[in-house]
């Protein structure tokens, strides 16, 4: 190493840059080698299948891919052209905002009244409970959602008809498949929606509380003044990750409920493309359909973080 | 709050402070109730008779208890080979995966490496931006791992959240540590595997769980990568067992319309409590590693 320093020093300014890098890189040879795997399974199964996203701008031949014929805008074009698929649009733009306006504020809501508890004991236990439905999958939640929701023997049936004095079957009735859907996912993810927030409550210095008694805030005006100042950082950061998530509506959570009944309402864009795509083998079209949804994400969680940035507040990166 | 009122101040708040206090436990154990019923239900009522279970209600206890239906869901061999698929798929993936995570994060945790910022992009970029369903499908078609196992484990080794989350805690590994080893002559990946992951026991665990949980809930990669029912996941077969239940249980060889003490809807209730089962066991030893993840990660990349 030594010798090389001599050497840049004497080489002119361009050469020793390069000189530098290559003595930079000889020195982490061994950090490369470690990385190389998982660079090569980014590659491989990210970067490969964006390269072939490429098959929107063709008619895919699934039997002879190298004779695929490239047809430019032509699916887009088609895909705009179709009813269907902007109904589409508007069902998985339509269940993203309902579940969005009770599952962002929600979990904040609830980690400051957890905050509030003053017994640990309590607190670590109702934790543990109300995070235990996120680490269940889908099919089991649709499972035991479909049996409380059976239009006969359904427990949950059985209470609205005892309240309303109505039998609603749920998952057949436009009216309230989605209401079932964002309930449902208020289950699964509020609890451990509160997590991210309990991470931020716990870094806040006590000290600010005392101060602002001392001052006479009461508990509500230290809510206002400390505490929500404080994990503000943290709202807005899952402000713009749920943002990038506006398109996605929850596609295994749908997937597993929806029925041709409530296609009309429930059908969102990937159980759209999974049906085109995957069931009726048209490749190009539905890939051009989520090639759309996933552009359109990528511009919504770039402005929405610029945004974020340009108003003083931390973005996303 | 106004001026009037200010003598009694205290004694009021204090008075909203108990209300709400003893509100506040009230609430928190009804919902924590709620969030538990449901299994809860479903294993009453899998244990029940068939008649009470057509009647529905709530079920705090098992109402004419049975454990005949449990004798016919494990007639069916499909939700064994699940079991061992998803054995199978998980502890591989996991483990695999999370050394792999490790491996990609730590060289790009030293902000001296080369080109180590365009890595993090690269994989950064991947969690806002995917190619979606059919470029992923016709890359498993064209790596030529349809229908095997593989397809179940490959895509989800390394996820580019996972890898900032490692990233960040290697980050936080004062370097002395690692110095004092290269001095003595050790290179990177000696100082990886001997110190840097020792060191790491915990954030390792947390990624490896949430690993596992990722694998053992994959149900749409059967869906999409496997047709051959011996190698579906354990999830599949409980989805076919939901949806279909008189015809998976025809292909195991059960009629279940001729059969007294099951049906339908318990024998969905019982596949429902052995595929969740092995979860709650687990889950309340390993909870708090999942939350450890969390509060090292944070969520900023």
């Amino acid at each position: 190493m030594d010798t090389g320093s001599t050497k840049t020093a004497r080489a002119p300014q361009n050469r020793g840059w390069w000189a530098r890098l290559g003595r930079d890189m000889l020195r982490d040879r061994w950090l490369y080698l470690l990385l190389l795997p998982g660079i090569v399974f980014f590659i491989i199964f990210k970067y490969v299948p964006m390269y072939d996203l490429r098959i929107a701008f063709m008619e895919y031949n699934m039997f002879k891919p190298e004779a695929s014929q490239w047809v430019g805008w032509e699916q887009f074009t088609s895909l705009f052209a179709k009813p269907a698929f902007l109904k589409v649009m508007k069902n998985t733009v339509v269940i993203s905002l309902w579940k969005m306006l009770f599952g962002f504020p929600l979990p904040i809501i609830l980690a400051l009244m957890m905050n509030e508890m003053r017994s640990l004991k309590f607190k670590k236990a109702a934790q543990t409970l109300l995070y235990l439905p996120y680490f269940i999958s889908w099919v089991i939640l649709s499972g035991i959602i479909i049996d409380f929701l059976d239009p006969t023997s359904g427990i949950v049936t059985n209470l609205i008809r005892a309240v309303t004095g109505e039998s609603i079957q749920v998952m057949t009735n436009r009216a309230a498949f989605v209401p079932m859907l964002v309930v449902t996912d208020l289950y699964k993810g509020v609890g451990w929606g509160t997590i991210v927030y309990f991470a931020a409550l716990s870094g806040v210095d006590p000290q600010l509380y005392e101060a602002a008694a001392i001052d006479g805030a009461k508990k509500f005006k230290q809510l206002l003044h400390v505490t929500l100042p404080a994990i503000m950082p943290t709202i807005i950061v899952m402000l713009i990750l749920s943002c990038n998530n506006i398109l996605n509506a929850g596609f295994d959570q749908i997937f597993m409920l929806y029925s041709e009944t409530v296609y009309e309402v429930a059908d969102v864009i990937d159980t759209y493309v999974y049906r085109i795509g995957i069931q009726k083998s048209s490749y190009s079209f539905s890939t051009a359909a989520g090639m759309f949804k996933s552009v359109i994400a990528l511009a919504l969680i770039v402005s929405v973080n610029w945004a974020a940035k340009k108003s003083g507040n931390e973005g996303v990166w | 709050m106004t001026m009037t009122k200010k003598k009694s101040n205290k004694i009021q708040t204090s008075l909203g402070e108990k209300v709400f206090t003893v509100f506040n436990y009230i609430f928190f154990t009804v919902l924590c109730l709620i969030m538990v019923y449901p299994f809860w239900h479903v294993a009453m009522e899998s244990l029940s008779s068939t008649s009470a279970a057509l009647r529905g209600g709530v079920f705090l206890y098992p109402k004419g208890f049975t454990l005949g239906t449990y004798q016919s869901v494990f007639k069916n061999p499909n939700i064994f080979s699940g079991f061992r698929t998803s054995i199978l798929v998980t502890v591989t993936g996991s483990l695999a995966g999370t050394l792999l995570t490790a491996m990609t994060a730590y060289p790009l945790s030293k902000s001296r490496l080369r080109g180590g910022k365009v890595m993090m992009m690269l994989v950064l970029f991947t969690m806002i931006f995917s190619a979606g369903m059919i470029p992923n499908f016709l890359l498993i078609k064209n790596l030529g791992i349809y229908d095997t196992r593989w397809a179940l484990i490959l895509p989800g080794l390394i996820s580019a959240y996972n890898c900032v989350l490692m990233k960040n805690f290697f980050y936080s590994i004062p370097e002395s540590l690692e110095e004092s080893a290269k001095i003595d002559g050790a290179n990177d990946v000696q100082v990886f595997f001997r110190i840097v992951l020792p060191l790491s026991k915990a954030t390792i665990a947390t990624i490896i769980l949430f690993n596992a949980v990722g694998y053992w809930n994959d149900y749409m990669s059967t869906v999409l990568y496997v047709q051959a029912l011996d190698k579906w996941s354990l999830q599949a077969v409980l989805r076919q067992m939901l949806t279909n239940t008189q015809q998976a249980m025809e292909q195991a060889g059960v009629d279940v319309l001729a059969q007294s003490n099951t049906n339908a809807v318990t024998i969905k209730a019982a596949s429902i409590v052995v595929t969740t089962l092995p979860i709650l066991v687990v889950y309340p030893f390993v909870q708090k590693y999942f939350v450890k993840g969390v509060m090292i990660g944070g969520v900023k990349g």
